[in-house]
């Protein structure tokens, strides 16, 4: 159950982060050209948005963050695999689990030195530049995208090593194929 | 000697199958603890100053406008229009197919998603049409790399930012900056444009010889008909290209406008894409820049290593000392990345060699630009063929066909390929011609 919120409070989090950096900078786009014209003059100008890229930056970290942690989770992330694909079974889940057990402590390791420096920042009082958000909010997404990462690496360490399944990222998966037929016949006419 | 250990390391822990950016992460971490007395502090901050610029950001917005445009109908209707053009031709739907790619790549920076774009609808249409599937799979599987190298790509953003904090000396010692972003796109142009036609020339040449169907010629109404339904996705290329060239938009604001823009169309104008859907396009493009955004954060770490160990500074003295030219040097730099393209994805190469070459090329006098350029055909390579071949993989799904039998099928494709990056290798002016017309260069 708790997973499952989980699971959901990430993939809202990410696709709403994507969405709302992308508006945002279509908004500022937007608004500097709308000055431009004379008319809109008047109602664009007052309209501050020179913080807009330094949010859309912070939003693209929070979203790359835990959009890394949930990449484990789809398979995603990939690695050379020509030679662990030729071992023996055997060996090749040993090997396999190394490599996810590896990513769990680099996560782990890195979460940490995100954690000692986000605490280290609070007791400062760093703004960022334009919109003076405290810097230690900004870096929390760190210590919080890596141990979550952490935990989905040891997750799937887990269920590899009770079912022998990876998630794989099927990109030889192509949504729609079956559709085709009708889409064909309109291409070829 | 530090050198030896630290590549040791990362092949050793890449050939374990453990993900890229993990691999390149615990190198950095393994070393500097054992080795060095590099603040750890410095690591940390570095993990998130890595990704922290604007110019990077480019590349989640093109790959959320790719997934719109490649759900959105865009692609049909580039389709249409390209075989109304040259369907009449030998081989029609196959060169239909090599335009309509070189259509989408204007508007797409990846090249897997080009191949899914076009080949999900022409490849059953060649089908039906009475190819053989090898025909219309190697042709796409190609064709579809032209994503990376006609512009925008995120592959060229990739090398802008990987050798954007490089230092580089020519040989008269003067400080060389990195390419940007926008001086690589328009360097696409026209080496995209000239392999566009090489591929096309190679469906031709094939079809002939095969006498494969052609199509009947479609009247200029027709031809008008389908420029028109079209004209909304070919806009984009005016809108990214026009815009960044024009000044209106930074590289970065381009690709947000185009994301923005393809949203619209695919949604409200073409209406093939239902408000709904939204979301899953959302979460699938933020999953790919997160891995993307990821191995680059890594591939800092790993850079800010070499540098505090001057790898590169070491490569380019021994470079220039061996008295090795720079026709040598492209010819060892384009093995060295045909080899790694076997075994790594072209996000990975780029970001971990590029820091490494662009000092020593720059030494040797050759254009950042020219490097760029050079590194994305090879990538575009390395994308068609076994053993990581993303295109093949994509293709094989679309045609269902075997990875084997898709190899041979792509070979006439791959051959014409490898031609190409001779030329583009030896020729500098293909590469550097139009940014300096422009002014850019």
């Amino acid at each position: 159950m708790f997973l499952r919120i989980l699971d959901r409070l990430e993939e809202i989090l990410i696709a709403t982060l994507i969405a709302a950096a992308t508006l945002l900078i279509f908004a500022a786009v937007v608004q500097r050209f709308a000055v431009g014209i004379e008319l809109l003059y008047p109602i664009f100008y007052p309209i501050n948005l020179t913080w807009a890229q330094e949010l859309c930056v912070y939003m693209f970290v929070w979203m790359a963050k835990f959009g890394a942690a949930y990449g484990v989770r789809t398979g995603i992330h990939v690695g050379v695999d020509v030679v662990v694909n030729v071992l023996e079974p055997k060996i090749r889940n040993k090997v396999v689990l190394f490599g996810l057990l590896c990513g769990a402590f680099f996560t782990f390791v890195v979460g940490s030195m995100g954690a000692k420096f986000v605490f280290e920042l609070y007791s400062t009082d760093q703004v960022s530049p334009d919109l003076e958000l405290p810097r230690w909010i900004v870096f929390l997404c760190v210590p919080l995208g890596s141990y979550l990462m952490c935990f989905r690496f040891l997750q799937v360490a887990w269920a590899f090593w009770r079912t022998g399944q990876l998630p794989h990222h099927d990109v030889a998966h192509v949504e729609g194929v079956d559709e085709v037929p009708a889409l064909a016949q309109d291409a070829s006419r | 000697m530090n050198s030896i250990l630290i590549f040791g390391l990362l092949i050793a822990l890449m050939l374990t199958g453990m993900p890229i950016s993990i691999a390149l992460g615990l190198t950095v971490l393994s070393f500097l603890f054992i080795m060095t007395q590099v603040p750890i502090e410095a690591v940390a901050l570095k993990l998130f100053t890595g990704i922290e610029s604007f110019e990077i950001m480019a590349i989640p917005f093109f790959i959320l406008a790719g997934n719109f445009l490649t759900h959105g109908g865009v692609a049909r209707r580039m389709i249409r229009f390209a075989t109304s053009m040259v369907g009449h031709w030998y081989g029609g739907m196959g060169l239909a197919g090599v335009m309509a790619c070189a259509l989408f790549a204007a508007v797409s920076g990846s090249s897997p998603a080009t191949v899914v774009a076009i080949g999900s609808i022409i490849l059953p249409a060649m089908v039906q049409q009475g190819y053989p599937k090898r025909f219309g799979a190697g042709v796409i599987a190609t064709s579809g790399a032209l994503g990376i190298l006609i512009p925008p790509s995120i592959v060229m953003v990739l090398y802008a930012v990987a050798t954007g904090g490089s230092l580089g000396i020519d040989p008269e010692g003067k400080r060389v900056l990195s390419a940007s972003v926008a001086q690589l796109f328009m360097a696409g142009v026209i080496p995209g444009l000239m392999l566009a036609s090489l591929l096309g020339a190679t469906t031709f040449y094939r079809a002939w010889k095969n006498n494969y169907p052609r199509m009947e010629r479609k009247n200029w109404a027709d031809t008008l008909v389908a420029f028109r339904e079209s004209v909304w996705g070919l806009l984009l290329i005016v809108i990214v290209l026009g815009g960044i060239y024009a000044g209106v938009f930074t590289p970065t604001e381009a690709a947000a406008m185009s994301a923005v823009y393809a949203f619209v169309i695919a949604v409200f104008i073409y209406r093939d894409m239902k408000l709904t859907d939204v979301p899953k396009v959302l979460l699938a493009s933020a999953n790919m820049s997160a891995m993307i955004l990821y191995i680059i954060t890594n591939a800092v770490l790993f850079s800010f290593l070499m540098t505090s160990e001057q790898i590169p500074q070491t490569i380019t003295s021994w470079v220039t000392g061996a008295g090795i030219g720079w026709v040598g040097f492209l010819l060892f730099v384009n093995i060295l990345l045909l080899a790694a393209g076997n075994v790594m994805e072209p996000s990975s190469i780029v970001l971990i060699t590029g820091p490494i070459l662009f000092p020593v090329a720059v030494s040797l006098g050759i254009n950042p630009v020219h490097l760029g350029i050079l590194m994305t055909v090879n990538m575009e390579v390395g994308l068609c063929h076994p053993p990581v071949g993303l295109n093949l993989y994509v293709a094989s799904g679309i045609a269902k066909m075997g990875i084997t039998e898709l190899t041979i099928a792509v070979w006439p494709w791959l051959l014409t390929m490898l031609i190409f990056l001779g030329i583009v290798t030896y020729v500098p002016e293909l590469s550097l011609w139009l940014p300096r017309m422009l002014g850019m260069l």
